[in-house]
């Protein structure tokens, strides 16, 4: 009800409606929802221009966009239905409030009001309807296909609501609409692929690729009081350390994605806030478990006890990040990682003692496979050096990443590295990367007790059994899963202190530009 | 456009022993400081190389976490990297990884090339323009940019290494020799020999092939201080050898990402390039100006 006042009064400017939109606004001062302000609380002043270093961005449709740059700019120009808080909660935008049926299957959505496109076309149900469909087209082959399998169908059950029908309960189906692709696109756009016409915070000005992106303020933003900010150039630099000197002499106030050592070297610069985000993201090193040598699973439990993880986090991520204990469930995930589980004790003997039970009394050759990017060439250098202890010699292949993922390589190799980034919720890593036969199944790992277990916790509405399945998933893996995650890495980056009320996500492409200001604002 | 061998010959009169002649070419060599500086950090690098081993006070790969990221000491003398290793090690190790590798390379790449110079030089036709014309086409592309598209094909390790730098360096060699027997064998002791009813191949051996080898002495030079810098070129730019090698250039590009806090671990091996690359350089200056001066006698 409180928009459709507001869009009354701003469509017709119906001067005796004020006493009624006082009403509603000392309603709204009481209310519990701070995040819904919709009051129009005059046209506040939008000051300042961000600067911010990306990477360069390729992908430009919703769809199909992956990298951290491509989705922050994605967000700043489009809105979710319903967003990630940095706390991992569910947080509403375009969606107002929500039901869920008993059963779990179906979720029903009213809409924000007053949002409309950049162009001035109203956001309505339909192009909620529209964007859904398309994500979940397998003629257009997003790779939200799979994620959005469950869903039975998507209707616009009123101009301002949609109603969502699951063929299966989903306990995180709010997760799965937060998507990073789930950005709502108007309905029958032609090419999203150039379109950058959503209802987010910021509208485009200018793009020339590989130089930079600008976007301006979008006046009519359906929250009232964002964004604050006049202006935002996302700069591309191809180079981190690059980014960082940028950010040192003043050409741009924002970097992320930056790596511990030259984390380091801003500790202390004069004019700059450091930010650091707890997260879920990964390096995992995998044996394939389907075939010969990985095939004992004793051989995972000697390259284990041949690692000194205190040693790896130390060297390689500088303290910077959370002990892993060799399953994707991190300690992001209070409420479900077992705190009690114990990770073995670095053991040479015993890993010895292992490997030649398995069939290697003389040692055993390997090679390590590893993309280029980020700390785990320094991880596969450290494991080499501590395996050689055991007997385990390994030689190490760095890869470009591209090439890695882009011709399956990840997916063939026995013993290798792979870097997972940070969801919201574990269910992901489950189902994408241990259930038997799942596409990202790198290890080939097949246990029936852990598909139960994971098909358990994926659908169930009782959260305390989802509790106990994860804590039984948890122990499996360390007992004989193919998997050892020694660590789980902080995302670190600064902001200049000319800006305040920038919260980095533990997905730094997610952080929520329309909040940042002026710091004298 | 005579020999070494020859001018000695005709010059002093008697015919030397190879200790008169090794003696005089190393006078010359020694006689002029640059040549001489140029020579003694080559043959230093080469003696680091072999005896490398045995004075590391580490090994090039012992990883040390409690002395991650020291600055130079008495213990770590070139300080330690990001992850604990000993630099100094390292670098000294990498003496030996670089060396060889660019060292092999060189020699396969000159006797290959020698090869193909002499017979394309020699016998010409049909055979001197398909194999000059293949190398014509190899020598279009630029060096790095050749070795770049031979490692996506063969895939990275040292062995592609070697392969690479005998791709490059073949044809310019085989170029040089081939221009070198071009001039030679018009000359009167070559049609002696020929008249003479010499084979082909000991015409090829014992007439043109000493007339190559001042010439290719100095080729070879200067294609060992151009592997020596590739093979770090591809180590920086992350193909061919793997880590956690001690590969100078390898190495750059590791400490390149905490050239802010750890200096020294890039400016070590890029230091130990760099003098390595100057003075085979200036060693082959020397050989070269030897040479011309023996050619202008």
């Amino acid at each position: 009800m409180i928009t459709n006042f507001q869009l009354t009064i701003k469509n017709h400017n119906l001067l005796f409606l004020i006493p009624i939109f006082l009403l509603v606004f000392l309603m709204h001062a009481c209310a519990p929802e701070p995040t819904q302000t919709q009051e129009p609380a005059g046209e506040q002043e939008r000051r300042g221009e961000l600067r911010v270093a990306l990477q360069p961005i390729v992908q430009t449709d919703p769809a199909f966009i992956s990298s951290d740059p491509e989705i922050m700019i994605a967000s700043s120009v489009y809105d979710y239905l319903v967003d990630i808080t940095p706390q991992n909660t569910i947080a509403p935008r375009l969606a107002r409030e929500w039901t869920v049926s008993e059963d779990g299957k179906v979720y029903v959505f009213s809409l924000i009001e007053n949002a409309t496109f950049h162009d001035g076309t109203l956001f309505t149900a339909d192009d909620v309807v529209w964007t859904f469909d398309r994500l979940r087209d397998p003629d257009v082959d997003s790779p939200t296909k799979d994620l959005y399998s469950n869903i039975e169908s998507i209707e616009a059950t009123d101009q301002f609501e949609v109603t969502f029908k699951l063929k299966e309960s989903n306990p995180f189906f709010l997760y799965d609409l937060s998507d990073n692709h789930a950005l709502m696109l108007k309905a029958n756009t032609p090419e999203p692929i150039n379109d950058f016409m959503g209802t987010g915070p910021f509208k485009l000005v200018s793009y020339s690729p590989e130089d930079r992106l600008v976007v301006e303020a979008n006046e009519n933003y359906f929250l009232r009081d964002r964004p604050s900010l006049e202006k935002i150039d996302f700069i591309f630099f191809n180079d981190q350390t690059a980014q960082v000197e940028a950010l040192r002499s003043g050409q741009v106030d924002l970097v992320m994605l930056i790596s511990a050592d030259l984390f380091n070297t801003l500790q202390g610069e004069p004019g700059l806030i450091p930010l650091e985000a707890a997260t879920n993201s990964f390096d995992l090193v995998r044996l394939r478990a389907d075939r010969s040598p990985g095939d004992d699973p004793r051989l995972m439990q000697a390259l284990r006890l041949a690692t000194d993880r205190q040693a790896i986090f130390d060297l390689v991520l500088q303290g910077y990040g959370a002990l892993g204990k060799d399953t994707p469930i991190g300690p992001m995930y209070s409420q479900y990682f077992s705190k009690d589980l114990q990770t073995p004790e670095r053991d040479i003997e015993a890993a010895k003692q292992l490997l030649s039970e398995a069939g290697y009394p003389e040692g055993i050759d390997l090679v390590l496979h590893t993309p280029d990017t980020g700390n785990r060439p320094n991880l596969a250098v450290v494991l080499k050096d501590q395996w050689a202890e055991a007997g385990i010699n390994v030689e190490v292949k760095v890869e470009p990443e591209s090439v890695y993922y882009g011709d399956d390589g990840w997916l063939a190799v026995d013993l290798g590295i792979t870097g997972w980034g940070s969801r919201p919720y574990p269910q992901f890593y489950l189902d994408t990367m241990l259930v038997c036969g799942a596409n990202w199944n790198e290890s080939h790992f097949c246990d029936d007790e852990f598909d139960r277990l994971a098909s358990l916790a994926g659908t169930t509405l009782n959260e305390d059994e989802r509790v106990e399945a994860y804590n039984q998933i948890q122990a499996l893996l360390v007992e004989r899963g193919p998997t050892m995650i020694p660590y789980f890495f902080s995302q670190l980056g600064a902001i200049s202190d000319k800006f305040t009320n920038f919260q980095m996500k533990p997905f730094p492409g997610r952080s929520d530009l329309s909040t940042v200001r002026l710091a004298d604002q | 456009m005579a020999s070494l061998s020859k001018l000695t010959d005709s010059s002093l009169g008697v015919v030397p022993t190879w200790w008169r002649r090794l003696s005089l070419f190393l006078q010359q060599l020694f006689g002029r400081p640059v040549s001489a500086t140029g020579t003694t950090i080559t043959l230093l690098f080469l003696l680091l190389a072999i005896i490398g081993p045995l004075i590391a006070p580490y090994d090039a790969n012992e990883i040390i976490p409690a002395d991650a990221r020291q600055a130079p000491s008495a213990e770590h003398w070139f300080g330690t990297d990001n992850l604990g290793r000993d630099v100094f090690s390292r670098v000294l190790l990498g003496a030996r990884e670089i060396l060889v590798l660019a060292g092999f390379g060189t020699l396969l790449a000159v006797v290959v090339g020698t090869f193909f110079g002499l017979i394309t030089g020699y016998r010409g036709g049909w055979f001197d323009e398909i194999t000059m014309r293949t190398f014509d086409s190899l020598l279009a592309l630029p060096a790095l940019l050749l070795a770049l598209l031979l490692l996506g094909t063969v895939g990275n390790s040292r062995y592609s290494v070697l392969i690479v730098i005998v791709v490059v360096y073949t044809p310019i060699v085989a170029r040089v020799v081939r221009s070198v027997v071009l001039a030679v064998k018009p000359q009167g002791f070559v049609e002696a020999a020929s008249l003479g009813g010499e084979t082909r191949s000991r015409i090829l051996l014992r007439e043109i092939l000493p007339s190559v080898l001042p010439t290719l002495s100095v080729e070879s030079a200067m294609r060992f201080s151009y592997a020596i810098f590739l093979v770090a070129s591809l180590g920086f730019l992350g193909v061919g050898v793997q880590p956690p090698s001690p590969n100078w250039g390898l190495m750059v590009k590791e400490a390149r990402a905490y050239a802010n806090l750890i200096p020294w671990a890039l400016f070590f091996p890029a230091l130990a390039i760099s003098v390595v690359v100057i003075g085979v350089n200036l060693m082959a200056d020397g050989l070269k100006r030897i040479m011309s001066a023996d050619e202008v006698n």
